[in-house]
This record gives C-alpha cells, structure tokens and sequence, in this order.
C-alpha cells in the first residue's frame, strides 16, 4: 500500500474536520460578522468625521465683482477647498438668501473693493484666497493705468516666490506608518493568542471526552497534532483575511490612509507572520494542553504561554518608539518574539532586508525545532488521563 | 479461514515501577470470540492498548496472519476503548463518516455503511443529531457503530457490555457472533462470566499481568482436577477416608462434592458410596467458568506467595 497517500490523506481528514466545525461555529460565524462591521464602521467613521469639518462653501458674485469668481474658483481647486459659485439675480435676493443660509457669502460692488455680505463671519478658507485675488485685480488694473503691459509683470511675479526645503518630509507618512505598525502587531498578538487557546482546548477537548484513544487506534499522533494546527490555522486565515480584505477596501474607499502601499504592505506582512507565529505558538499550545486531561486544568498551562505572547505586544510598544535600539531589532528578529514585533517593523518601515530574511529563516527553524519538540510531548502525554503531566516526564516518556 | 489472525508474543509492559503485563502470549484466531478475563488492573486495557499500538510495550510483539503487524492492518481493527469517547457536539452521521475515513474507508462505502448500521440499531432518524442528545445507551449503540462502519478485519472490544441493559446485551452479543462468524476474529473482555461462557469460543484468564489460562470452555474444564456429585444419605462424613488421593471439598446435606487427585479411580468412589448404603446422584461435576475463574486465581495465589 503506498504510504504517502494515506498520511497526506488522513492529514487532509483531520484538518477538513477542525476547519470545518469551527467554520461552521457561532463563534466563528458571528464574531466574524461583528468584526468585519466593527471595522468598517470605524474606518468609515473617522473619515465621515474629518470629512464634515470642511463643508462646501456656497457664493454668489454681483455687479463688477463678477470677474473674481473665475479666478477664485481656479484657486480653490488649486488649494483643495470645496467652492460652489451660483449666481443670483439681484443684490437683493443675493441678500435675503445669505440671512437663510442657502448662500454662505455675497460679493459685489467694485471688484477692487468688493462688498461681502455673510451671515456671521466669514471663513478664513475663503477670506485669503479671495484678498489676494482683488489685490492682484488692483494691481492688473493700476499697472493698465500707468501705461505698463499688465501681463509682462505678471510673468515676472508669477516666477517669484519662496523656496520651500522640508527638514523631515515624511513625518505624516512617519505617522501613518506607526499606526498600522501599532495596528498590525495588535492584530497579530489578538490573534495569535486567541488562535493558539482554541488549539490547546481542542487539544484538552479530545482527551476530556476521551475519543483520543480511539483515534490514535488508527492515526498517528502526529498526523492528529499537525491536521489540528492546520485545520485551526485555516480558519484563522480566512477570519484575518476578511477582516483584511474589508480593513483595505475602507480605507482606499474613504481614503482614510494617503500613504501608498502601507496597507497592502502590511496586510502581506500581517499574514505571512501570522502563518510562521501561529504555526511556531500553536505547537507550544498544543505540546501544553496534551499536559492535562480537564478543561479546569487548561489555564495552568496557557497562562505561561499567553504571558509570553501578551510581554511581547508590550515590548512592541518600546521597539516602535526606539527603532535603532539594538535590544529592539535583535527582539524582532529572534523567536518566539519575532512573530509579533517584526510585522510591525515591517509596517513602520523600519526592518531592513536583512532582518527580514534572517528572522523569518529563525522562525522557520523555530517551528521545526518546536515540531520535534511538541510531537515528543504531545505524543507521551495524550494518552494519560488523570492528573497533569510533568514536563520532564512528557519528555521522557516514562509514566 | 481458520489459524491464528492476532498474536501476542512476550508481552511486557511497566508503568513506572508497577509492573502492568509480564511475559504475556496471546492467540486469537480467524472467526472465533475470545474472551478476556481477569480482576481489574490484571493487565487486560494494557494488553488491548498494546495489541492496537495505541501503547508502545517494553518488550514482545503483536503479530498478524504470522507477520509483525503493520499500520496499515491496525489502521482497519475495529477498537471500543474502555472509556468511551466521541465528539459530543458532531452530528452522528458526520462523526460515523469521519470516523470510517480515518480507518482508511473510501468516501462511498464509509456513507454506505454508515447508513447501513444506523438502520440496523434503529437510528437512522437521528442521523443528523449531535451525540451528546443521545441517551447513554444510543451512544454505546453509536460507539459499537464507529467500530464496524469500516468493514474492519477484527474488532477488539474492552468491556463492551459494561453498564448495557439486557436487550442491549443482546443485541451486542448478536453482533459479536454475526461477525465473528462472516470470519472478523472478536477479542473482548469483561467482568460477566455467565455472558463470556455463553458467548466465547475461547477463553483467557489473566492475572496480574500473566495469562494463567487459556483455552476453549472444555478445555479449561478439563483442566483442573475431576469432582463428583455423590448423594449418599447413609454415608457418615469420613466416608472417603480409606480411598487414596480423594478429598470431599463441599457438603450439601446428604450431597457430597468429592474430588480426585491424579491417579485416583473415580469408580472406586462409586464402590465405597455404594458400600454406605444407597446412591442417589453419581455425576460428574461441570465448573462453571466463575468456578473456573477462581480456581485460576487461587493457584495462582498459592504460585506467587505474596
């Protein structure tokens, strides 16, 4: 009978299952659901909030003033200002809309000295724009008046100007990085701690009701642990891959974030280090909860791997703040820290290439060292009920 | 087919200084039931876990068909563990289908067969149920259900009977013997001695750890040393005295259970009754396998002083 099959076969079994009924699940269905809406409704939110502190203007030119709205349009576009200009047909009516609000402002007389009638004050967006274009009219219109071509001095106006030289161009894009920095290791440590429990207590589960036994009459225990941690791990792609899918959709949506590539950048870094930090965490949890036979007994042996995962999100918070500190890099490039603090280097910007390749080769000889290591375990221990296993002797094997 | 099928051979098996199995040798053979039986904590879970491969022995092998047994033939035994187990929250249908798959079934036959033994023990319209909605009984149904869903090539069964009602026992019983005879050899153990006798082809009786006996029925038997009923009501109780190597190890009223040493004549028995006065019963005495049973233990006891 060929092997190789039959083990790829009975893996595929096991993971099929795992995934499927926590698929199926409520907790699966729902906090799926309720996440995804969570999110969207922030990022949509947020932008809906600074999108309403700059409201359409509304104006209404009169008389010779006309001739400003061209040019006050032009430089509202230039300026990213939101300006409507309609037109009305006497002083009068102008007026009377002002007072009701359906018009923000009124301009008219002499476009050198133009009246402008608002209901209260008028808003500074507008003010600049529009002083320096009635002073460039008075200007056009005094040089006509002194027998000079207004448009020779014009052009060399428009070539004077101030040299802007930026001392730290990137601090809004600096910003931004830290966020979804922030964000993508909050991510990360959520998921991998609640990812990395349900394994454990699907772990404790199989040898609570005792179908364990039967199931190791006829699959090894590795193929058990190893369809379990894929199985569980599936799931979780597809719970973070939605949330990603509709966290990036929002956002160039809503254009909450300007910075190109950040996102994606850090979703496709999210990912591939949930992948190695799920795996590496997921044989700890599992090695732990085949320790004990009770769900009561499950928090003694989570607790010290959720602190560990819990001490590195914290660290995270010192690594983002102090980029260059030695400590911090070599943290984020060694497991089993890497797998939350590189990611979030990934999105601040701040990993090189290097640290990139040398801490993802260390996770992955990481997990092989923990897949020898949690199948010795998990394979000594998963059988015995009762009381918790010692770690020595799970190591041993001897009962 | 006849022949061995299962083979235990020099079984030895600690658990830290306890020492669970020793030097056991076991045969089951082609459609035969053999029953397993000994005190708790004899060593019969342990020579079952070991016999599955669920547990690595210290010492000895498990041979099959007269070769060491592979995965692939361990992957098709049927196995009810003592402490019964499913997943409580899957639905019976898909938990018997998952089950069959990982024996190694192929998708169509494993639905086939689900089916087909669903209807057998009357669950068909629970299919779709979780387990854990079942009554206790249904769920042993269930767990015998998992055991046979894979067209398996033998069925080793730890206390199958435990904690069923009569009708249950029955139907299990039925089952056991219907299998046994399409030719799937069954090993089982259990505490009801009535049932194993009634039930088994063979029978091995353990103890601490050692198989002390083994055999079918007769030959257990025949075993141990012969006893004869004698009812002579004039007989005074000293009556065998003068016969060489003969003992009377139970009175019952006038009835006399008198039993023989090695050489001795049984009809020389019949003569010193008769020579009392009347006989009423001469017969051959039938151990049951309980008397059997304690009869292992006994020597067993006086074999290993403590």
């Amino acid at each position: 009978m060929p092997r190789l099959p039959e083990t790829l076969n009975t893996f595929y079994l096991i993971a099929r299952r795992e995934f499927l009924t926590r698929v199926r699940s409520r907790f699966f269905v729902i906090g799926t659901l309720v996440l995804m809406v969570l999110l969207a409704g922030y990022i949509v939110l947020q932008t809906q909030v600074i999108n309403r502190t700059v409201p359409t203007s509304k104006l209404a030119f009169v008389g010779d003033a006309q001739v400003l709205a061209q040019p006050l349009q032009a430089a509202a576009n230039a300026e990213g200002i939101k300006l409507q200009i309609r037109s009305v047909p006497d002083l009068a009516t102008g007026e009377a809309q002002v007072r009701s609000g359906a018009l923000d402002a009124l301009i008219s007389g002499d476009a050198t000295s133009p009246q402008v009638d608002v209901k209260e004050d008028l808003s500074s967006t507008i003010a600049a724009p529009l002083n320096q274009i009635v002073k460039a009219v008075a200007l056009n219109r005094a040089l006509a008046a002194s027998g000079s071509d207004p448009s020779v001095v014009e052009g060399k106006v428009a070539g004077a100007g101030i040299n802007v030289r930026s001392l730290d161009p990137n601090a809004t894009v600096r910003t931004q990085r830290e966020v979804v920095g922030i964000f993508t290791a909050a991510l990360l440590y959520v998921a991998l701690l609640l990812y990395g429990q349900l394994v454990a207590m699907g772990v404790i589960e199989e040898k609570a009701n005792r179908i364990i036994e039967i199931l190791l009459s006829t699959v090894r225990p590795r193929q058990l642990l190893f369809g379990k941690v894929a199985g569980i791990g599936l799931m979780g792609c597809l719970q973070l891959a939605l949330l990603g899918v509709v966290g990036l959709v929002a956002t160039s949506r809503t254009h909450a974030i300007i910075v190109p590539n950040v996102g994606i950048v850090a979703v496709a870094g999210g990912l591939v280090w949930f992948v190695l930090g799920f795996v590496l965490f997921a044989l700890i949890y599992a090695a732990g909860g085949s320790l004990v036979s009770r769900q009561e007994d499950a928090g003694a042996v989570i607790a010290p791997i959720t602190m560990l995962i819990v001490g590195t999100y914290l660290a995270y918070f010192f690594v983002a703040a102090n980029p260059d500190n030695p400590i911090g890099v070599a943290m984020s490039i060694v497991p089993p820290f890497s797998p939350i603090l590189m990611p979030g280097r990934i999105a601040t910007g701040d990993a090189t290439a290097w640290q990139i390749a040398l801490s993802v080769v260390l996770a992955i000889a990481a997990i092989l060292g923990m897949n020898a290591l949690a199948a010795r375990i998990y394979t000594n221990s998963v059988l015995r009920i009762g009381a918790r296993v010692g770690f020595v002797e799970a190591w041993r094997g001897v009962a | 087919m006849t022949g061995t099928a299962l083979e235990v051979r020099g079984l030895t098996k600690r658990y830290g200084k306890l020492l669970a199995v020793s030097d056991l040798n076991l045969e089951v053979r082609h459609g035969e039931v053999f029953g397993f039986v000994g005190s708790n904590g004899a060593g019969k879970t342990t020579t079952m876990r070991v016999a599955l491969g669920v547990l690595t022995p210290d010492r000895g092998e498990v041979l099959w068909n007269g070769a060491p047994i592979t995965f692939e033939i361990r992957k098709r035994i049927g196995y009810m563990p003592e402490e019964r187990g499913l997943y409580p929250k899957m639905r019976i249908g898909e938990q018997l289908l998952y089950l069959a798959q990982l024996h190694g079934a192929d998708h169509a036959s494993a639905s086939a067969a689900v089916a087909n033994w669903l209807r057998r023990f009357g669950l068909s319209d629970r299919t779709g149920d979780e387990v854990q909605k079942l009554s206790h009984g249904n769920q042993q149904r269930v767990q015998l259900a998992a055991a046979l869903v894979f067209d398996p090539v033998m069925l080793v069964l730890d206390e199958p009977f435990a904690g069923l009602d009569p009708e249950a026992v029955d139907a299990m019983s039925a089952v056991l013997h219907e299998q046994a005879t399409a030719g799937v050899p069954v090993i089982f153990s259990s505490h009801q001695l009535d049932l194993v006798e009634r039930l088994c082809d063979r029978v091995g009786i353990i103890q601490r750890g050692r198989l002390v006996a083994s055999g079918t029925i007769d030959e257990l038997r025949g075993r141990g040393p012969a006893q004869f009923w004698v009812d002579a009501p004039n007989a005074a109780a000293t009556w065998t005295a003068p016969l060489r190597g003969t003992q009377i190890v139970r009175t019952d009223g006038t009835r006399y259970l008198v039993q023989l040493d090695g050489g001795a004549d049984d009809q020389a028995v019949l003569q010193a009754a008769l020579a009392t006065g009347p006989v009423h019963e001469f017969r051959r005495h039938v151990p049951s396998l309980l008397d059997i049973f304690r009869e292992a233990m006994t020597e067993e006891a006086v074999a290993t002083p403590a």
